[in-house]
């Protein structure tokens, strides 16, 4: 192949590149490929947020209140919508430089660890990204949109010795602890069936044509590594989860909260199913294509024991349990997912399986034995993390858990979209014997954003 | 043979023939009652005809591209959804000769004569059950600058040496603004490219936003 490199590069950024322990060259800026900094246990540790909205909003307020306790310094925020920049900067005060392009806070050796709470299409990019260039990583769930983009997540927070966290933070929640508590000390038994109930996704009620996108929105970064296509205002901010390439319908929003909690504690992280099929009803109109039923089976292997996921009618949703309010959790805020453990002593239900989970009484009201078994109970989710930086410790919702959550979402609604069932072989993360569903693996993606 | 066998083989090759043809006419019938449906100015209607769309596979492709282009939105998005229900349904195991057909039609619609919009949709079904076959064709778009970048990632995507092949020599004719795209496809199939280091990392859009 003729060889040819228009590209001017200084010396410093050519040793970067030539220094750099990667298989293919690469056009890099001087500071980035960098190690992780080492961080003292009573350092505070340096942030900068990307993706400012939604959930990153909610981020960035959380971390402002860290930041008043101490722990943390916030560097930088980053959007490419710029409205939300503009309030990102008003909301995080004097010190914190915006970006729109989130690539010029990788190149700042000051800062240590991101918070990505772009849409899911962008996670594992921008994840992928951050590692390289020796970055801890907070990212929002779902890790990852293809089995790919899974595979490259665990590789570079590996290679890069990195803590990562994925924000399927059920599993940090003190309920999620009297319930994890509750089922492995066998108080239902062997459990062999797990029930995930969910409401519908949404149809698209306001269907619109394509559009000029808005002056303050940089439509070329939103899509980013997604194939181009005009914008839509049904496309963002928040309502990319109904779509199936980028947000997935609720099996992927909150599947991967509620499956996290079934992995969890059911001992089977690292684990996968064997067989997944899917069923479920498209939307009647609009531009959102998630399954607004649906109705997904895995099967588990050695041990055997199967999980299921619902989107169910409202009508059809198990009723939560009454609370007075006055319990540590308070009410059910969110009755509307959750699920349902059955063992071959009895069944145990939990709600939510996010930022709220709820656990039935009979978990909240059991107490550990002197003999019993106890489980991780985690200071919180971003404190789990934080310790992870320091020490190295394994997260709560590591990468490698949360891409095996992750799968189950993307091997469902691959099952949906195809209309068959298929077979997954954990030991080589890999579809078996459909060579269509294999190309689905795999999604190429826009220059150069990409993996 | 004998005259007895070749009586039984000519009846079997008509019996054959006419099992064929009747499917063809139920198939042509079924494209017709799919259309109609996706055509319906009822929401459920064009949902249950999407649902059907897999079945009918490879008559309704080129009538349902037509679709695509329809003012009523909905319309348009419905025999969107039918197409790629075709594509997905003829995609399952042991399908070749239906997954074939649908190839075919959908190659035929590569063409100038489409918009671009239906065009674009159109390779990344083929990036779902394209064979050797459609890889000419898709090369062929790497010279169309609206679709050149598509064209590339569907290349990226069909598992077949000549994908490759084609990629290696869409680098060579490519104006020098998108060889680093195509170098990214090449060093994803693992390909080695001289030149034109990986930009992933290198920012490019500041922001006028100011700090406080």
């Amino acid at each position: 192949m003729k060889k040819s490199n228009k590209l001017k590069l200084n010396r410093r950024e050519f040793l970067a590149a030539a220094g750099a322990a990667v298989s293919m060259p690469y056009f890099i800026p001087s500071g980035v490929l960098a190690q992780p900094r080492r961080i003292g246990a009573n350092e505070k540790i340096t942030m900068a947020h990307i993706g400012v909205g939604g959930m990153g909003g909610y981020h960035l307020n959380d971390m402002i209140q860290r930041r008043q306790q101490g722990q943390v310094n916030i560097a930088a925020v980053c959007d490419i919508d710029k409205n939300r920049l503009i309030n990102a900067v008003k909301t995080a005060g004097p010190g914190v430089e915006p970006y729109h392009d989130y690539r010029y806070i990788l190149q700042r050796k000051d800062i240590d660890a991101v918070v990505i709470a772009t849409p899911d299409h962008w996670h594992a990019v921008q994840m992928v990204h951050a590692a390289e260039c020796g970055k801890h990583v907070y990212v929002e769930k779902p890790a990852c949109c293809t089995i790919e983009e899974g595979k490259a997540m665990v590789a570079a927070a590996e290679k890069n010795k990195v803590s990562v966290q994925v924000g399927s933070q059920g599993r940090s929640q003190p309920e999620a602890y009297l319930a994890h508590r509750y089922l492995v000390n066998g108080n239902i038994g062997h459990i062999s069936r797990v029930d995930c109930f969910h409401y519908p996704s949404p149809e698209d009620n306001n269907p619109v044509p394509d559009s000029d996108p808005p002056a303050e929105l940089d439509w070329d970064m939103w899509l980013g590594p997604l194939r181009f296509r005009p914008y839509n205002q049904r496309y963002c901010h928040g309502v990319f989860r109904w779509l199936l390439e980028s947000g997935g319908g609720q099996i992927r929003d909150r599947g991967a909260h509620v499956m996290s909690c079934a992995m969890w504690w059911m001992g089977a992280d690292g684990t996968g199913p064997v067989t997944v099929e899917a069923t479920g009803t498209a939307p009647k109109q609009g531009l959102w294509d998630s399954a607004v039923l649906m109705d997904v089976t895995y099967t588990f292997k050695n041990p055997d024991w199967v999980l299921t996921w619902r989107q169910m009618p409202n009508d059809k949703l198990p009723k939560a349990e009454e609370r007075t309010g006055n319990e540590p959790g308070g009410k059910i805020s969110r009755p509307g997912y959750g699920a349902n453990y059955r063992g071959d002593k009895g069944e145990f239900i939990h709600w939510g399986g996010d930022g709220g989970t709820w656990a039935e009484r009979k978990a909240r009201q059991w107490e550990l034995p002197a003999d019993g078994k106890d489980v991780y109970k985690s200071p919180g989710h971003k404190e789990d993390w934080f310790n992870g930086i320091k020490t190295g410790a394994k997260t709560i919702m590591n990468i490698e858990a949360a891409v095996g959550v992750a799968n189950l979402c993307i091997l469902g609604n691959l099952s949906y979209m195809l209309g068959r069932k298929l077979e997954w072989d954990q030991a080589n993360q890999t579809i078996v014997g459909d060579r269509h569903a294999q190309r689905l693996m795999s999604r190429p993606q826009r220059h150069p954003y990409h993996l | 043979m004998s005259t007895n066998n070749l009586k039984t083989a000519s009846i079997a090759a008509a019996a054959a023939g006419v099992v064929a043809q009747t499917a063809d006419f139920a198939r042509a019938q079924g494209a017709d009652e799919l259309l109609a449906g996706i055509k319906s100015n009822s929401a459920e209607k064009r949902t249950q005809a999407g649902f059907s769309a897999g079945k009918v596979g490879a008559p309704a492709v080129k009538a349902l591209a037509k679709v695509m282009t329809d003012d009523n939105l909905e319309v348009a998005r419905a025999a969107k959804r039918a197409m790629w229900q075709i594509v997905r349904y003829t995609g399952r195991p042991g399908t070749n000769e239906e997954r074939r057909a649908v190839e075919t039609e959908l190659i035929d619609l590569l063409g100038d004569e489409q918009l671009v919009a239906v065009r674009r949709e159109v390779l990344w079904m083929l990036s779902e059950i394209g064979s050797r076959r459609s890889i000419d064709p898709i090369a062929g778009l790497m010279k169309n600058e609206n679709l050149r970048e598509d064209a590339r990632m569907v290349l990226e995507r069909i598992p077949n040496r000549r994908a490759v092949a084609a990629l290696k020599a869409a680098f060579e004719a490519a104006p020098e603004d998108f060889k680093p795209n195509i170098a990214q496809s090449l060093r994803k199939r693992g390909e080695e490219v001289a030149g034109y280091p990986c930009r992933k990392l290198v920012p490019k859009k500041k922001t006028d936003v100011k700090p406080l």
